[in-house]
């Protein structure tokens, strides 16, 4: 842990190295490789392009223009292209639920990744986020914008709530209750609450207006970026999706956001150095409950329906192996992890061609998990990471 | 019915709740004081411990899973509630020590987060086994025969006589527990190991073997609550991670390694949840009559929402910071 804590720059490093790639993809790691072979013919040359790339590569410019490069390639590539489509069975909605999950999972991270606090209680903001998107536009507006607003004001209120009361303790006390209250409120959106959320039934009757009053989320966009990104609401979540990623990026970068990896290094020292611990972890907390509640709005405008299994607690786990999956603590990672895991969860339980292993789908996420954590803590950002790693010392070598 | 009468029937009805509750908190609990090990499997233990004692007691027809595609759908000993009872505690008394030896003295080094996730994930690869294998619809478990019906009781009337059983059984576990802990050799080490292994080993004491056996009894407890209490609930391959978060609950109420927390704890939210689901405020003169059923779930959480704002060690844990 030492070694990476000395230079914390090196995480978002390999956190931004390969983000064309889409993310589902696993032919990633040749691309970058190639990128790197391709100029191998001198080594001169492969030596300059490097130590361009070595400093291009953390800047905040290039991570945001390869995310949105990523985020206009990826549906294109993933439901309409011909043999990568095929390969993949992609299809243009899941393509957008990948990204709200994505969402999801990069807020989630900078509580798990970053101050290193383990919550399995995200679904309730997650839910909620959802649930308050459902309702208003049931009764309030329809302007898909303002739900999202309302849905990330509830999610941050309530993070407000939940954060405080979960830590008042640290270490373990803190999952069972995030996990508790979660529960809690699960159980109150099943009945007590049910005249507003619908109970077991879910919240249905969302209806879901066009964007600024023009554009209808459902249509295709025009010409080329039709072809590309597909619909408006894909263009619409994918917009929120590049958003999110600059703004963490910034806060993960800040002075602000330092502390937050200095927490989870060694929180005493944190404490000793004079920073308020506990309300770097409320602040942690809340930023990602915030980013949990767009994802949650998104959701309900992706779906325009909220089941009530979004505030269980099996909906906290799916994120915390989203999260740790893709590679905990990277800026990127858990994009992947989420695109991984609705992938195995709606192409590969969907039966052909998977028919061998349609049955099992849980079951071999629940194995690749158990071994990511065991063997791969850093996830499979991390072993691209280390991949890249190897091809650049044995290019160095020749 | 009288005011007595509901109240007793309230009590009875909580305390064989809270009884299930007891059952998994306790191993949760000492195991947690003692190891400082976060089992997010616990719950798995249960389940196993349920569709282990289903196999035992009776004969069942498997209609979904894998096992009946192989032709093996009816399945089952059929040697009776009783060889379920006395054989699964100490199957997962043997699945606990093979827990403790592969699954979690890997992780004790390693940070709370990491044995989270890792018995988390356990948790799932465990539930897909059973569901792969058994199908993930509802079995019945079939309550003893000796058991099974109503039983007159003074003050109470019928009631049914395996929830009595289940309040039995769970006492007398509690007080072997109890009495192990309190008063052996052993329970000295163990406790002293929850103040301070290091001291513990540099006096000469070998504190693996009783950590072994704490890991031991505590799946051994969680498998006969899957065995008392499948009788009374659904079974599907689902109860496992569904009753972990009442147990974690039941836990951090009563404080850690404490085994009277968790029966304390126990009772109060399984009396809290009988109570809610028989209460209903009734003011005729204003027209009100709202059953609290609804909020039974709910009020569990609230209880240890209060118990934790005012007393955040838990109804009996020490000042120590645990964490």
């Amino acid at each position: 842990m030492s070694d990476e804590s000395a230079n914390p720059a090196d995480r978002t490093e390999t956190a931004t190295t390969v983000d064309t790639a889409d993310a589902a993809d696993t032919t990633e790691t040749e691309a970058d490789g190639g990128e790197t072979l391709g100029g191998a013919s001198s080594a001169s040359t492969v030596a300059s392009l490097q130590a361009r790339w070595e400093s291009a590569r953390d800047r905040e410019l290039t991570v945001i223009g390869l995310t949105i490069v990523g985020v206009s390639l990826f549906p294109y590539l993933f439901a309409r292209a011909p043999v990568v489509s095929d390969l993949l069975q992609g299809y243009q909605e899941l393509a957008s639920l990948m990204l709200v999950w994505g969402i999801f999972a990069i807020g989630f991270d900078i509580l798990l990744g970053r101050t290193g606090l383990l919550s399995f209680g995200h679904a309730a903001l997650w839910g909620t986020g959802a649930y308050a998107a459902g309702w208003a536009s049931a009764n309030i507006t329809t302007f898909p914008l303002l739900l999202v607003a309302i849905g990330v004001v509830t999610a941050v209120f309530l993070s407000v709530v939940l954060g405080w009361l979960s830590l008042r303790r640290g270490g373990i006390y803190f999952a069972i209750l995030t996990l508790a209250f979660a529960q809690m409120i699960y159980y109150m959106a099943s009945a007590p609450l049910a005249f507003i959320t619908g109970g077991d039934n879910g919240l249905t009757g969302v209806e879901i207006g066009s964007l600024l009053g023009v554009f209808d989320l459902g249509t295709e966009l025009p010409s080329v970026a039709g072809t590309l990104l597909g619909t408006w609401r894909y263009a619409f979540i994918g917009a929120f999706l590049v958003l999110s990623v600059t703004a963490i990026y910034r806060i993960l970068n800040s002075p602000y956001g330092i502390v937050f990896q200095a927490i989870r290094e060694n929180e005493q020292r944190a404490e000793f150095v004079g920073f308020n611990v506990w309300r770097y972890k409320l602040a942690a907390f809340v930023l990602s409950g915030t980013f949990a509640g767009l994802a949650g709005a998104l959701f309900t405008i992706h779906g325009q329906y909220v089941p009530l299994s979004s505030l269980y607690w099996q909906t906290s786990g799916e994120v915390v192996i989203m999260t740790v999956l893709g590679g905990v603590g990277s800026l990127l990672g858990p994009l992947f992890g989420a695109g991984i895991y609705l992938w195995v969860e709606y192409i590969v339980s969907g039966g052909y061609p998977f028919d061998w292993i349609a049955p099992y789908w849980l079951l071999v996420l629940g194995l690749v998990f158990v071994t990511v954590v065991v063997l791969f803590p850093e996830g499979i950002w991390g072993l691209v990471g280390d991949l890249r790693d190897r091809v650049a010392t044995r290019l160095e070598e020749r | 019915m009288s005011l007595l009468t509901e109240t007793a029937r309230v009590l009875l009805n909580g305390l064989q709740t809270g009884a299930i509750y007891v059952l998994l908190a306790m191993g949760l609990s000492i195991i947690l004081g003692t190891l400082k090990f976060v089992n997010f499997a616990h719950g798995a233990l249960y389940l196993l411990g349920l569709y282990a004692g289903i196999l035992i007691s009776q004969q069942t027809d498997f209609s979904q899973g894998q096992l009946a595609e192989y032709g093996l759908s009816t399945l089952g000993l059929d040697w009776g509630f009783l060889a379920a009872l006395l054989l699964v505690p100490l199957i997962v008394f043997v699945l606990g020590i093979a827990m403790e030896r592969f699954v979690a003295r890997p992780f004790y080094d390693r940070p709370d987060t990491d044995q989270i996730l890792f018995t988390f994930g356990l948790a799932i690869v465990v539930q897909q086994v059973v569901r792969i294998l058994f199908g993930g619809n509802s079995q019945n478990f079939a309550q003893p025969g000796w058991a099974a019906g109503p039983v007159a009781l003074p003050l109470v009337g019928g009631f049914p006589q395996w929830r009595l059983w289940v309040i039995g059984i769970t006492a007398v576990l509690v007080m072997i527990v109890y009495g192990l802990i309190e008063f052996t050799d052993f329970g000295l080490v163990v406790r002293a190991g929850t103040q301070d292994a290091e001291m513990v080993q540099l006096l000469g004491i070998r504190i693996t073997r009783p950590y072994i056996a704490v890991f031991g009894i505590g799946a051994a407890l969680a498998g006969v609550a899957g065995v008392v209490g499948g009788p009374l609930s659904v079974v599907n391959p689902t109860v496992g991670t569904d009753i972990l978060v009442p147990a974690f609950i039941t836990v951090v109420i009563g404080g850690l390694g404490s085994v009277r927390g968790a029966v304390v704890g126990g009772l109060l939210l399984g009396i809290t949840e009988s109570f809610l689901i028989q209460w209903s405020l009734v003011i005729p003169s204003l027209g009100i009559d709202y059953g609290f059923a609804p909020w039974s779930q709910v009020g569990i959480y609230a209880i240890a929402a209060i118990i934790l704002l005012v007393r955040p060690q838990g109804l009996f844990g020490s000042e120590v910071d645990v964490s």
